[in-house]
């Protein structure tokens, strides 16, 4: 769960007192995990501050932000980039240009992960799997990773970085131990007492599975190496249920300088892998019937509040006129106040 | 001038200041950092090294010492830059600055007198290359060592840069924002490419000490030019297409750069007092060699038709009257 509490941020870049500038006025968001929240709202009405305070780009002049029920709104903001993908709007952000995909892959691979100055930054292993999430979004790209990014089009280049932002090595059994006694509302020492009474057990079992697996002599070597990755997948399915530091995907405007038919397709895409991955994710677009076709939730800012928030049957009810309707209300309100 | 005396001055400039070029490089062109530092390293750790050496320190740890001497320089640059938020260029100008002022320091007391810029000479017997007779190898012992230590760093740095926190630092490099997103703590990596880039400054910086017998408080001076012409030089002609192209094409810029340097001033005996000049003009040229080529290129493009077309031609008679 996902949560800012009382944020409020104002920006004043000339140092004159009157140019003051308040982009969220004491905002209270909870995003429940799971969740695929559309945001809309006019410019400069704090959609892609609240985003940039939710990954630590900004940090809020008050207020908390709180990622299940801890707070991190003094983490920097790469060590949150474990637990946040963000796709920004301009397509050359998200990418190094000079790198090949498959680089620019590996990067994001070790994403909240520690970088390791002895080890050979390719493994063919990740190779193939990059191959085969990149079949998925059937580009081309899969034949091309030692291309430069630089030499693709904004369209390519988007839906990469997508990928790059949904992807992540699987955290290992220790961080997700680490993780789950920081992230669960338990007490700490219980949290690893509960975590330690699934996991001694059944690593026991996945050793002593392995031992006779191996000592199996009616079993071919085929057969044996099933066997023992099946042993192994039930044994990291236990320890998965720990895992609570589900990807959180934040996407500014991600399609916004794309042409139309390729913004489509990568809507589509980003759809495709919200649904499978079933990740919370957070969605700005100027685009109001894209905001009512996807997602389950819909939030509207202006000038720093949320003024409208409606989520699954109602929101699926709404239409693009009453979501101008409600634009016009809210510029009304600013203007007799 | 003997022809192999030539070339083994040459190399014997050109091959530490491929260390140089590779120091300015990892900076310059990788975390791009315009960094003002190189100069004040390269004094600080020669320096280190002479200091070093006149205290009959044993060669090999004084050249590591020069070389750590530089990468505090480099420290210092990234500190000022990254934590206390100093512009790039600035923060590299006020380590620079500083550094004379201790280098002087540095010679001052190995001179016995506090802040002379005279110079120390250094026994060859005593340096880095003292264990190969100078008398069997007559001063080729200077270049083989050098080249060694060339390759040696050569090597390490491709390997480096290919793995996972070397590839972190050049995605740094390359687009910080996205760098930062993936969880790439920039400021660690900021500092320690700019690190590495001084402290393989100040290893040439302390090979150089060596080879001259000695440095003085000028004696740093241009070669933070001398760096960048190489990588200019060696990136038009020779390529980037990848890092490994990158490193060995840098290496043998500078090479090139010194071989036309000594053959102005050796050969065709161009007076010292041009010899500026000619550094002005080289870099001018290292600077539009790009344009150059691109012409050259455009150039050829447009003739090369008319004279594939005439040899095609020739071809094709042969073939007709071997046929008949």
């Amino acid at each position: 769960m996902l949560e800012l509490k009382n944020v409020t941020k104002t920006f004043n870049l000339t140092g004159n007192k009157e140019d003051l500038r308040v982009a969220l006025d004491h905002v209270n968001l909870q995003i429940e995990s799971g969740e695929f929240v559309t945001i809309i709202g006019s410019n400069g009405s704090g959609k892609s501050t609240t985003m940039n305070i939710l990954t630590g780009v900004l940090k809020p002049d008050s207020g908390q932000v709180l990622l299940n029920n801890v707070d991190i709104t003094k983490m920097d903001e790469h060590q949150r980039a474990a637990y946040f993908g963000h796709v920004f709007q301009d397509p050359m952000m998200g990418t190094c240009g000079e790198m090949s995909v498959i680089e620019n892959l590996e990067i994001a691979y070790r994403r909240g992960r520690k970088h390791s100055p002895f080890l050979w930054g390719f493994r063919k292993s990740h190779k193939k799997e990059f191959i085969r999430e990149l079949k998925r979004f059937d580009l081309g790209l899969e034949d091309r990773l030692n291309q430069k990014v630089g030499v693709m089009s904004g369209g390519q280049r988007q839906a990469l970085t997508l990928l790059m932002a949904t992807m992540r090595n699987k955290p290992t059994h220790k961080t997700v131990k680490k993780d789950y006694i920081t992230f669960c509302e338990k007490d700490h020492e219980v949290a690893r007492k509960e975590f330690e009474s699934v996991y001694k057990p059944a690593l026991a079992e996945y050793k002593a599975n392995k031992s006779s697996i191996r000592k199996d002599k009616s079993l071919s070597f085929k057969e044996k190496r099933e066997a023992l990755a099946k042993a192994y997948d039930e044994f990291d399915k236990k320890i998965r249920q720990f895992d609570l530091t589900k990807q959180i995907l934040l996407l500014d405007e991600h399609t916004a300088a794309l042409d139309p038919k390729t913004a489509k397709k990568v809507l589509e895409l980003t759809d495709k892998i919200v649904k499978e991955n079933q990740m919370t994710t957070l969605m700005i677009t100027h685009n109001m019937k894209d905001a009512l076709t996807y997602g389950n939730r819909l939030i509207m800012f202006h000038t720093g509040h949320i003024i409208f928030d409606v989520r699954g049957e109602e929101k699926a009810k709404l239409t693009v006129e009453d979501l101008l309707k409600k634009f016009d209300e809210a510029d009304q309100k600013a203007i007799e106040m | 001038m003997d022809i192999t005396e030539l070339i083994r001055l040459t190399l014997s400039m050109g091959l530490p200041c491929c260390l140089l070029a590779l120091g300015v490089f990892l900076t310059f062109r990788i975390l791009d950092f315009a960094d003002m530092t190189a100069e004040g390293s390269l004094l600080i750790g020669g320096a280190a090294c002479a200091l070093m050496i006149t205290k009959n320190v044993p060669p090999l740890i004084a050249t590591f010492v020069g070389m750590l001497a530089g990468g505090v320089c480099g420290f210092i640059t990234g500190f000022l830059n990254r934590v206390l938020k100093i512009p790039k260029l600035l923060s590299g100008i006020i380590t620079m600055t500083a550094s004379g002022s201790i280098a002087l320091l540095l010679f001052g007391l190995a001179n016995g007198r506090i802040f002379a810029s005279e110079i120390n000479g250094i026994d060859n017997s005593k340096t880095i290359f003292g264990f190969l007779d100078p008398k069997i190898f007559h001063g080729w012992q200077q270049v083989m060592v050098v080249a060694v230590i060339v390759a040696i760093v050569l090597a390490v740095a491709y390997f480096f840069f290919g793995t996972e926190y070397g590839m972190a630092i050049r995605a740094t490099g390359i687009n910080e924002k996205m760098a930062k997103s993936q969880g790439i703590n920039t400021t660690v990596t900021t500092i320690i490419c700019v690190s590495i880039s001084n402290a393989l400054i100040g290893l040439a910086g302390a090979l150089i000490a060596q080879i001259d017998s000695g440095m003085n408080a000028q004696g740093a001076t241009g070669y933070l030019v001398v760096g960048l012409a190489s990588i200019l030089i060696g990136e038009t002609l020779f390529g980037k297409r990848s890092f490994k192209n990158a490193l060995i094409s840098i290496s043998l810029g500078s090479i090139l750069y010194f071989a036309i340097i000594m053959l102005a001033t050796q050969v065709f005996k161009m007076p010292t007092d041009l010899t500026k000049l000619l550094y002005a003009f080289l870099i001018a040229l290292a600077l539009c060699l790009p344009m150059i080529k691109q012409a050259i290129l455009k150039l050829w493009a447009r003739i090369s038709p008319p004279i594939k077309r005439f040899f095609k031609k020739l071809f094709v008679r042969k073939k007709k009257k071997e046929a008949e």
